[in-house]
């Protein structure tokens, strides 16, 4: 019996990241990490910054950084509404370690700015810090593929 | 020879015209190359989240979750209504500006109840005049990039609601189908409920465009929610007031950012298409004029000759 999928979009304001039928879903959301398998309760939740791990059939696994947005989850259907969200496999790693130091020297050095510039500070450092994160578990998943 | 002279002016004064309406339809036309790109990349994501709120907001109507947040909840008597009406900054773009003036205040005719207009864009203030009252004039880009540049408007029309100034806030935009087609639409933003009238169902079209429409969210839940005819609930976590208090605002953001890069989008090609036929109207006179011009000169010649040669047979004679 072929397994049960659950159909996947993601998208952002820019473009539609991802789209297919995957086995399982796991997301990090503001109360902790959540994996959604099929048949899940219908669930309306806040993503935080942080890694998305999808499961395809014929065992591919996807992983993408989000830095932040909304989970809609129907019995069969997964919709994920994200600010901005990338493909660990489309992320540079050394362009990623580049940004993610700029961006804490940004929060270093920016103590007297106003508080909308401090939260655009923080959330482009959350932001880094999970295609960071990202890249490190694609990277992490190549490996032991390549032991076997 | 004072005609030729006359009409040879006006060929040159309808050249030059023709020459500023071909530029201005070049630089309209790469800006809405701009605007096309930038309103199709959003409107996924926009169909999809009024999608979610629409959903949320039609089960909110259920008995139990009458309460679940004070955006979803319809209220009992109409007072004030708002409107957002986005327009251009600059003429020069056909029925464009006139297009959606007249539906917004066909729809606030029809609403009967106290107005206020927000403007977005110079040319809104031409409901000064038709004795609308004018709450505030917000000023608008040509080409729309961040998000962040409608928060002082969404900000500020959020807080009027939540205050009870207003019972209803609606946003008459034009909807850009394609480029020889936009379609000026009201929708309504606040509070967010579903109605079967078609200028409230929102970026909706038929083919690609998701259509959102009561029948479509009813077949969706029956797709996705139903098993064995039980009806599944949203369960919220952490709460149903925290999700939807940082999601709501936010999808609002995103509904309105869509209009105004539709609107955006349908200003530009209007413009566009307006200047190009200026221009060719343009063409069309020179070519007349060009015509008249070389019957009037070989009149002119043939005048003369007959003059000179009736002047020599004068001589012969």
């Amino acid at each position: 019996m072929p397994d049960k999928t659950i159909q996947f979009e993601i998208v952002t304001p820019e473009r539609t990241v991802l789209k297919e039928e995957v086995l399982q879903i796991t997301v990090p959301t503001t109360t902790g990490e959540i994996t959604i398998l099929p048949d899940h309760i219908p669930l309306v939740s806040v993503l935080q910054p942080g890694v998305i791990e999808v499961k395809r059939p014929g065992n591919i696994q996807e992983i993408m950084s989000v830095s932040g947005g909304f989970i809609e989850v129907m019995k069969d259907k997964v919709v994920i509404l994200a600010d901005t969200a990338e493909r660990a496999d489309e992320l540079d790693e050394e362009r990623i370690k580049a940004a993610h130091q700029r961006a804490e020297e940004l929060k270093k050095n920016a103590k007297f700015v106003d508080d909308v510039q401090f939260a655009d500070v923080t959330a482009k450092l959350e932001k880094e810090l999970a295609r960071f994160r990202a890249v490190n578990r694609w990277r992490k998943l190549k490996n032991t593929d390549h032991k076997n | 020879m004072a005609k030729t002279k006359e009409i040879s002016r006006r060929i040159k004064s309808i050249a030059s015209t023709k020459k500023i309406t071909k530029a201005m339809e070049m630089v309209a036309a790469a800006k809405m190359r701009k605007a096309i790109e930038a309103v199709l990349k959003t409107r996924t994501y926009a169909n999809l989240s009024w999608e979610t709120v629409l959903h949320l907001a039609r089960l909110s109507e259920n008995e139990a979750g009458r309460s679940l947040h004070p955006l979803l909840s319809r209220r009992p008597d109409l007072k004030r209504v708002a409107v957002i009406l986005i327009t251009s900054n600059r003429g020069m773009c056909g029925a464009y500006n006139s297009a959606i003036v007249n539906k917004a205040e066909m729809s606030v005719k029809r609403h009967q109840v106290a107005t206020d207009f927000i403007l977005v864009g110079k040319k809104g203030t031409i409901v000064h005049p038709h004795g609308h009252n004018v709450a505030a004039e917000f000023e608008k880009s040509d080409i729309l990039t961040d998000v962040r540049d409608i928060y002082p408007i969404i900000r500020s029309v959020l807080n009027d609601y939540q205050n009870g100034k207003y019972d209803r806030v609606l946003v008459a935009y034009t909807d850009f189908v394609n480029p020889v087609k936009q379609v000026p639409r009201v929708k309504q933003l606040l509070p967010i409920e579903l109605e079967k009238t078609d200028e409230y169902l929102g970026l909706a079209g038929r083919g690609s465009r998701a259509a959102v429409s009561q029948e479509f969210l009813e077949q969706k839940e029956q797709q996705h929610l139903t098993s064995d005819g039980l009806f599944f609930e949203y369960k919220f976590e952490p709460d149903p007031r925290t999700v939807l208090d940082s999601m709501i605002p936010r999808l609002l953001e995103i509904q309105l950012f869509q209009a105004f890069l539709e609107a955006n989008a349908s200003e530009h090609s209007a413009r566009m298409t307006a200047m190009h036929q200026a221009t060719e109207a343009a063409s069309d006179m020179v070519s007349e004029l060009t015509l008249f011009y070389n019957k009037a000169r070989q009149a002119g010649i043939t005048a003369e000759i007959a003059e000179i040669s009736a002047g020599a047979n004068a001589l012969a004679n």
